[in-house]
């Protein structure tokens, strides 16, 4: 590291690393998009169907969190190779930006479901009693009640995941996703361009600093106090 | 009028059944204040949420005036519960919200309202419990009086008939709790509104309410109209929650008994004696001349009521005839 010649950072194809930069960001961007579409309604109906719960589905609930489970215990790699023909069938293509997003979104929504059923968890009981006490209906309970009450846990969960499919990202290259972890292994470990390591390496921490920091301002402001 | 009729409800406790209710029946008039009281574990809170049905009995039926609601579905139920109030010992308010927001939710909730017909509700509910200025502000900026304003305010909102208090004073301090109290027995003289609640504090019973239950392992032990339960009380609970607020206390009866040993009346004033110089006129015709033992000297919602424990130190007449003496001045004497 000592005798790393600086001058290689000027040589660097910036082009490539923006391109990459871009990948990245797109797969973040659409990924997350999906995963909090789908990962906040499984997330509410495991927070529901729990047993002791506003609706409780003793069975249902067992399935759902064993799927879940499942999911989130197979690394994320395996899942990338596994989805492939899914993702041909719904995207068209198993490779590239495109081909990653799939397995991108099914790693990540039992993550966030799991991290939504626990934030909602933490609504106290009483307010939602309260509301019973009013007539509300299930709906009301869910869009009135423990939505808005846990925004700030919601909002904090949907940061960690957001830096969790960053890491998920770097992996993509392995189906010729791209990116910026991509061009990490690809330059920096496999033909040993240190330089390129370094700048995606401080460009991702930038996006997960960047990431937290959004997250966190965003908490604080709904905060209720 | 609601009709509670033989409800019971069970727990399972590790295992074995245990009884929250057993074969509970009350009987409350509209327009009155009901309070249930007993100690923790006595099964007030189960009780109460049987009214709206949060918890439903495992047998026995509720009826709110006349219609039997543990026969209604969920839907008809839901409808129901929007003209039930409901106010909660921790006040259960949504942080999200702001104090007006949080009085809006139940008018949205039944729906029917246009927004400027509902922030009009909202003013109104909010004059009524005096947290106008506060409108704006959120439930974590105010204090557990105003907390529960909002939560009164919040209950009145779709004009219940019924307004289930469960425990609504018990997180506040003693001046808070009077004025919550006393906002309490205002809207039930403005709105006729009949209320039920729940306490271990008899203080409250005594403020607030005109007819008491007193419930002691799921099981009403006593009830009646509450100048009756304090005056007389049967129950070996009831009796020792009175003696907490001071009432029925035996103080220097033993000591009394033992070292004078002359016999020990107990007078009863309610209403218009307590206001006269009962014992004086008395002493002075028979030639009663009294020790007084122990007394308690109040009143329960504007009747004015005493009990007086005396050892009788010198009396001209038979103390057996001093019952009738007493009579003659309206008030009730018995020798113990």
């Amino acid at each position: 590291m000592l005798d790393f010649d600086w001058n290689l950072l000027l040589e660097i194809d910036w082009v490539e690393i923006g391109e990459a930069t871009l990948d990245t960001l797109t797969m973040l961007g659409v990924s997350m998009l999906f995963t909090v579409l789908a990962g906040l309604p499984l997330g509410v109906l495991l927070f529901v169907s729990a047993p002791g719960q506003l609706r409780a589905r003793p069975r249902l609930y067992a399935v759902l969190s064993f799927l879940v489970n499942v999911l989130r215990s197979l690394p994320f790699v395996i899942l990338l190779i596994v989805l492939m023909p899914f993702t041909l069938l719904l995207v068209g293509t198993s490779i590239g930006v495109a081909g990653a997003i799939v397995p991108l979104v099914v790693g990540a929504v039992p993550f966030f479901a799991r991290l939504v059923e626990n934030v909602l968890r933490e609504v106290d009981r009483g307010v939602i009693e309260a509301s019973q006490s009013m007539g509300a209906r299930l709906p009301h309970i869910v869009f009135k009640v423990l939505l808005p009450e846990s925004l700030p846990g919601l909002i904090g969960a949907a940061t960690v995941t957001a830096v969790a499919l960053v890491g998920y990202t770097a992996m993509s290259g392995v189906i010729g996703g791209g990116g910026l972890g991509d061009l990490a292994i690809r330059y920096g470990y496999q033909r040993f361009q240190t330089e390129i390591m370094i700048v995606t390496v401080v460009l991702l921490l930038a996006l997960v600093q960047g990431l937290q920091s959004a997250g966190d301002s965003l908490v604080r402001r709904c905060r209720f106090d | 009028m609601i009709e509670v009729q033989n409800i019971s409800k069970h727990y399972q406790h590790g295992g074995k059944s245990v009884a929250a209710l057993d074969n509970v029946s009350l009987q409350i008039a509209s327009g009155e204040i009901y309070g249930i009281i007993g100690r923790s574990g006595a099964g007030k809170s189960t009780l109460i949420r049987c009214l709206n049905l949060l918890e439903r009995p495992d047998s026995g039926h509720v009826s709110l005036h006349g219609e039997d609601i543990t026969r209604f579905d969920e839907r008809a139920l839901q409808q129901r519960r929007q003209r039930i109030g409901m106010v909660f010992q921790h006040f259960n308010l949504l942080r999200s919200r702001t104090v007006a927001a949080n009085v809006r939710f139940p008018l949205e909730l039944a729906g029917g309202l246009s927004p400027a017909q509902m922030d009009a509700r909202v003013d109104e509910l909010l004059a009524l419990v005096g947290l106008q200025d506060h409108k704006h502000k959120r439930p974590s900026q105010l204090s557990g009086g105003q907390k529960q304003r909002v939560g009164i305010a919040r209950a009145l909102a779709n004009h219940p008939d019924l307004l289930l208090c469960d425990e609504a004073t018990s997180a506040l301090d003693p001046e808070t709790t009077d004025a919550i109290l006393a906002l309490l027995a205002d809207i039930n003289r403005q709105l006729g509104l009949t209320i039920v609640l729940i306490t271990h504090d008899m203080r409250v019973i005594r403020q607030l309410c005109d007819s008491v239950a007193v419930l002691d392992h799921g099981r009403v032990v006593e009830q009646g109209k509450v100048l009756d339960v304090f005056l007389a009380p049967q129950h070996a609970v009831t009796q020792s929650l009175l003696a907490e607020t001071g009432m029925g206390q035996g103080a220097l009866q033993g000591i009394w008994r033992q070292r004078v040993a002359t016999p020990v009346i107990k007078l009863t004033f309610v209403g218009e004696p307590t206001l006269q110089p009962v014992l004086d006129k008395v002493g002075r015709e028979a030639g009663l001349r009294v020790n007084l033992l122990s007394g308690t000297l109040s009143e329960i919602k504007d009747t004015p009521f005493g009990q007086l424990l005396a050892g009788v130190v010198a009396s001209d007449v038979d103390v057996s005839a001093l019952p009738a003496i007493f009579a003659r001045e309206g008030v009730r004497c018995e020798v113990l």
